[in-house]
């Protein structure tokens, strides 16, 4: 193991324990139902995707996700939630670094997570109908169309799975997206300077 | 709002806490999947004795596990309320305006209230008697065989331990931050989404820096102790299996075969 590899290492061990930190504060939204929650958990991944590489991300994701499941359990005690976030944060960094990786500049990042945020949206919108609502709906043990008609009280134009995924999921992930990306932005303009030493020479 | 239960091992000697950490996270694997077997009362009552064995054994005070209890108890709450809701099942008990309450939804609720709470006792449980080094040796002996195919099974046990090592401490720099930005007059407990969400930055970015910082120191310290990956490395603590462990695999494995007989 050489030194860059083993600092690597390290650096991804410590931006996932900031990561849980940061996905135990997570809030749910009042007008989504409670399991989309609003975390800001992606984001030492998202920067760990960009300074050490797209799959330091998606390692900090996994290894995130795995704590936080260690340490707090799950809403099923079926790790669903935290399957789901894996997915949906790593093709995030994934998405979100493709389009960074050309240019590596802010402006480029920007495209880049505006890119991811409409991207993961619709493919979450789908693993949502077909997967994901439905696991919860075993593990928690209610039907869809119990949840259907839940949701049906808060906003009237939900009146099948279909219509629930596309009015709740599909704004709640462009709406993370937008959040993740006026938050990391920033941060990443901040951090790049100051980390010049930090971040091994590009191979 | 740092309410989270961390480091939440409570050191002890019962027998729940000698057993082998990749016994207990075996047995934790079974359980999970065999609570969804349980479907009456007898099945059911099953699952909580066992939950209430494992917590009288393992003498760790009930606070604590009350206190892991704490942030999933309205999910809990919420998930009954649905069932109660919307299950139109067997007869019906109550009418009031438009909420009916039927048996069936009531049974239901309370099953799946019970199923949730012995799952989430149990995995804290495994928390509250073991500690984070311990598991994350129990996860890397576990998945060892997969070191055949490649994966890097040790450097994954490796970040998880440094995580979970720094979590408190990373807790306890990110309180230190708070204090010195709202010292300058950052406010992080009110206002808008929309300034919640500015005032994160200041806090993420010196947050960020000291862990690269911390990461480079960490990596040296590593090399300078001879740290050089999974290849011929010894350990401090060795993992033990005794008789005691045999004997929760065979508890186990009676318990998912009654729970198999019993269910309807």
């Amino acid at each position: 193991m050489n030194q860059t590899s083993l600092k690597k290492t390290v650096a991804i061990s410590l931006l996932s324990a900031i990561a849980v930190l940061i996905q135990a504060i997570a809030f749910p939204l009042p007008i989504f139902p409670a399991f989309l929650q609003m975390d800001f958990s992606d984001i030492p991944a998202l920067i760990g995707g960009i300074l050490l590489g797209p799959a330091a991300g998606v390692l900090i994701e996994a290894l995130k996700n795995f704590l936080h499941y260690l340490i707090l359990g799950s809403l099923t005690g079926v790790p669903v939630g935290e399957f789901s976030n894996f997915i949906a944060g790593s093709l995030f960094i994934i998405a979100g670094t493709w389009f960074y990786k050309k240019k590596k500049n802010a402006s480029s990042l920007i495209y880049g997570l505006i890119f991811a945020t409409i991207f993961v949206s619709v493919i979450m919108t789908f693993a949502n109908y077909f997967i994901i609502f439905p696991s919860y709906a075993l593990f928690l043990g209610f039907t869809t169309d119990q949840a259907i008609a839940m949701s049906q009280s808060i906003n009237h134009k939900i009146h099948s799975l279909f219509t629930l995924v596309v009015f709740a999921v599909l704004p709640f992930n462009l709406l993370k997206g937008m959040v993740l990306t006026i938050i990391t932005v920033p941060i990443y303009s901040k951090l790049k300077s100051r980390l010049k030493t930090f971040v091994p020479a590009e191979k | 709002m740092f309410n989270i239960i961390i480091g939440q091992y409570v050191p002890g000697q019962s027998i729940i806490h000698r057993l082998d950490p990749r016994v207990k996270l075996i047995s934790i694997f079974i359980f999970v999947i065999i609570v969804f077997l349980a479907n009456n009362w007898i099945t059911y009552g099953l699952v909580v004795l066992f939950s209430i064995i494992g917590i009288l054994l393992s003498k760790v005070p009930f606070r604590f596990i009350y206190r892991g209890l704490r942030a999933i108890i309205i999910i809990i709450i919420f998930t009954f309320i649905l069932n109660v809701l919307f299950t139109k099942q067997g007869d019906l008990l109550i009418s009031i305006g438009w909420i009916h309450i039927y048996k069936g939804g009531l049974i239901g609720g309370l099953f799946i209230s019970i199923r949730l709470l012995a799952i989430i006792v149990i995995t804290t449980l495994l928390t509250l008697t073991t500690t984070p080094i311990d598991i994350t040796d129990g996860i890397e002996i576990l998945l060892g065989p997969l070191k055949k195919i490649k994966l890097p099974i040790h450097e994954f046990a490796l970040m998880m331990s440094i995580s979970l090592r720094f979590i408190p401490t990373l807790l306890e720099e990110t309180e230190k931050i708070m204090k010195a930005q709202s010292a300058r007059g950052s406010d992080f407990a009110s206002g808008s989404v929309k300034q919640r969400i500015k005032a994160i930055i200041p806090l993420l970015v010196p947050l960020f820096v000291s862990a690269f910082k911390r990461a480079e120191e960490l990596a040296m310290a590593m090399e300078a102790r001879g740290y050089r990956g999974d290849e011929g490395r010894t350990r401090l603590r060795v993992l033990k299996w005794t008789g005691k462990d045999t004997a929760l695999i065979i508890i186990m494995l009676m318990l998912t075969v009654a729970l198999v007989v019993l269910r309807t």
